[in-house]
């Protein structure tokens, strides 16, 4: 880890001129993003927007093409992931054939600033059984698992790449009020990807709004949402303006 | 972190556990009847002193060999091959199976350095693998030191089975296998990828680097008249390189000895020549002397220890690459 520079007043996820180029091209071009504490940010952009290339980049496991990004003042290598960081990718990846149990000690083991007691209530509260395998649970119930092993860690910013894709409605619903509940009370900044506005839209207090690799919209709901336009709307204009300035500088080009 | 590599390679490791135990009871079983064989065919005498030196009954001695060679030659193919298996088994599965399931994202996004991680896992398999297979190497040994010059150990310590199992270069073999396999595997991020690649590549390898160590280690020399009888032949030692010196001590090429030898095998009139007229006509021809270079038995050793060195480094310059690897983001 780089020298932490200010450590207090250093902002979860600060990114200037960021820009990733994969082979087959750009997923995130010239993107200046701050990401203030203490918020529930929704991430939201059709799929390929590059969503899952700036958690990515959050967390230190892509190296960025252009610019800078600095998480809580640092900036990420492929050392280790910032210990106040804590990140749930798409496809939750846990150890099958590790029991529950067994999943929150390696949680234990591998973060210094972990809290047991507490991942154990998140555990208890999904109702999930602590000597089941993960690789017998459902699909909600490893969400819990997964979750409780990223909040277990304490983390100041908690990163969920589209967290509820593979739940069910009932269980989308519970995820997502433990999880803002929990945000709440512990006061950490969580952003949620989706590809969905309508899932977050009630519970974010601060959206980012990607189109093919750009920022089209970012800020704090009750600004955005100033002009009394509902957000969803306003979103879906501005996307569907996104959209048709592609296809004029498409239809320049040909 | 010891303990999360611990738990994740838990059933390999009882595996190989239990391919110690079972591997243990096997040599000593199969030992034990070796011995009794050796006993009741009166050929005890025959492990330590040369075939045609010890008494024996008629035919014995061939009969033990025909029953026991093959079995004794299984047991030295599986140290042999041990070391194969453990890259291919334990070396290459090891970080390609977590990059294929994407858990390799779980182990980099907790609170622990990549290189720790990387590490531990390194430790927890390489270690008992290790120690599995210098246990069976050291139980084949004790097997075949019953059998001594009746087994194979009578071809002496340098022909490839016997040289590939003793001493230290079982452990520089399968340094460089694991290391191999998990480089590649890292690389294709494919586990059944590097597991073939793994297994082709230190096959390639070994039979590449096996002519390596001889020249590696200072021969010793030897230079006498053509007539004399030597003994590097038949003392185990390896031999490297013979040839005639002419008169001023210069090397004469194997062509012109191969003729030189030819002509004085028959007399001026054409009649075959006798013993002593051929070993008078080759300092008259100008085969002064032959030499030998060659590696006595009690230098083995050294060999052992420059194959170590050879693997060793080879699997150090490509566990470097797999952590460098781990450790740059895509």
């Amino acid at each position: 880890m780089n020298a932490r520079r200010q450590p207090e007043q250093a902002l979860p996820v600060t990114a200037r001129d960021l820009g990733k180029k994969y082979r087959r091209g750009w997923a995130l071009r010239e993107t200046a993003l701050v990401i203030p504490d203490n918020r529930v940010v929704a991430l939201v952009g059709p799929n390929g927007a590059g969503k899952s290339t700036l958690m990515g980049l959050i967390t230190g496991l892509l190296r960025p093409t252009t610019g800078e990004i600095t998480v809580f003042g640092d900036h990420p290598t492929g050392k280790g992931l910032h210990p106040a960081v804590a990140y749930l990718a798409q496809q939750k990846p846990l150890y099958q054939q590790f029991t529950v149990t067994e999943t929150m000690t390696f949680g234990a083991r591998t973060n210094p600033t972990w809290d047991q007691r507490y991942a154990e209530h998140l555990i208890e509260q999904a109702a999930v059984p602590m000597d089941a395998k993960v690789g017998t649970l459902s699909g909600g119930q490893r969400t819990r698992v997964a979750l409780a092993l990223a909040l277990g860690k304490r983390p100041r910013l908690l990163l969920l790449d589209e967290p509820l894709a593979d739940l069910d409605p009932l269980a989308r619903e519970t995820v997502l009020r433990t999880l803002i509940a929990e945000a709440r009370t512990q006061g950490i900044t969580v952003v949620l990807s989706s590809h969905v506005l309508a899932e977050l839209e009630g519970v974010c207090d601060h959206l980012v709004l990607l189109h093919s690799g750009r920022v089209l919209l970012a800020g704090d709901v009750d600004q955005i949402g100033a002009d009394r336009v509902p957000l969803g709307q306003l979103v879906l204009d501005r996307m569907r303006e996104a959209a048709a300035q592609d296809q004029a500088t498409r239809g320049a080009a040909a | 972190m010891m303990w999360v590599s611990w738990r994740r390679q838990r059933a390999q490791l009882i595996t190989l556990l239990g391919m110690l135990v079972v591997g243990a009871g096997v040599i000593a079983l199969l030992r034990s009847t070796m011995i009794d064989a050796i006993t009741s065919s009166q050929l005890a005498r025959c492990v330590t002193q040369a075939l045609q030196d010890c008494t024996a009954p008629d035919g014995a001695a061939k009969a033990f060999q025909e029953a026991w060679t093959t079995r004794l030659n299984i047991g030295q193919a599986v140290i042999l091959g041990l070391p194969a298996l453990i890259g291919v088994f334990i070396g290459a599965p090891l970080f390609a199976r977590e990059l294929e399931q994407g858990t390799h994202v779980l182990a980099f996004t907790q609170s622990v350095r990549r290189t720790r991680w990387m590490v531990s896992k390194l430790v927890v398999a390489l270690v008992p693998s290790l120690i599995v297979l210098i246990g069976l190497q050291y139980l084949v040994s004790w097997w075949l030191s019953a059998a001594g010059t009746l087994g194979p150990r009578k071809n002496g310590s340098f022909t490839a089975l016997n040289f590939g199992i003793e001493h230290v270069s079982p452990v520089g073999y399968a340094l460089f296998a694991f290391a191999l396999g998990a480089f590649l595997g890292v690389v294709s991020r494919r586990t059944l990828a590097a597991m073939t690649a793994g297994l082709g590549a230190f096959v390639v390898a070994r039979f590449a680097l096996s002519g390596l160590v001889d020249r590696l280690v200072p021969a010793q020399r030897l230079e006498v008249s053509p007539a004399t009888n030597v003994n590097v032949y038949h003392d185990g030692s390896l031999v490297l390189e013979t040839g005639y010196l002419d008169a001023a001590g210069q090397l004469v090429s194997k062509e012109k000895a191969g003729a030189l030898l030819q002509a004085c095998k028959s007399t001026s009139e054409g009649t075959p020549n006798s013993q002593e007229g051929f070993l008078a006509c080759l300092p008259q021809s100008g085969l002064s002397k032959w030499y030998a270079s060659f590696i006595p038995k009690s230098q083995a050793w050294q060999l052992h220890l420059v194959d170590l060195a050879i693997f060793g480094g080879l699997a150090l310059l490509l566990l470097a690459g797999t952590a460098w690897v781990l450790r740059r983001q895509s």
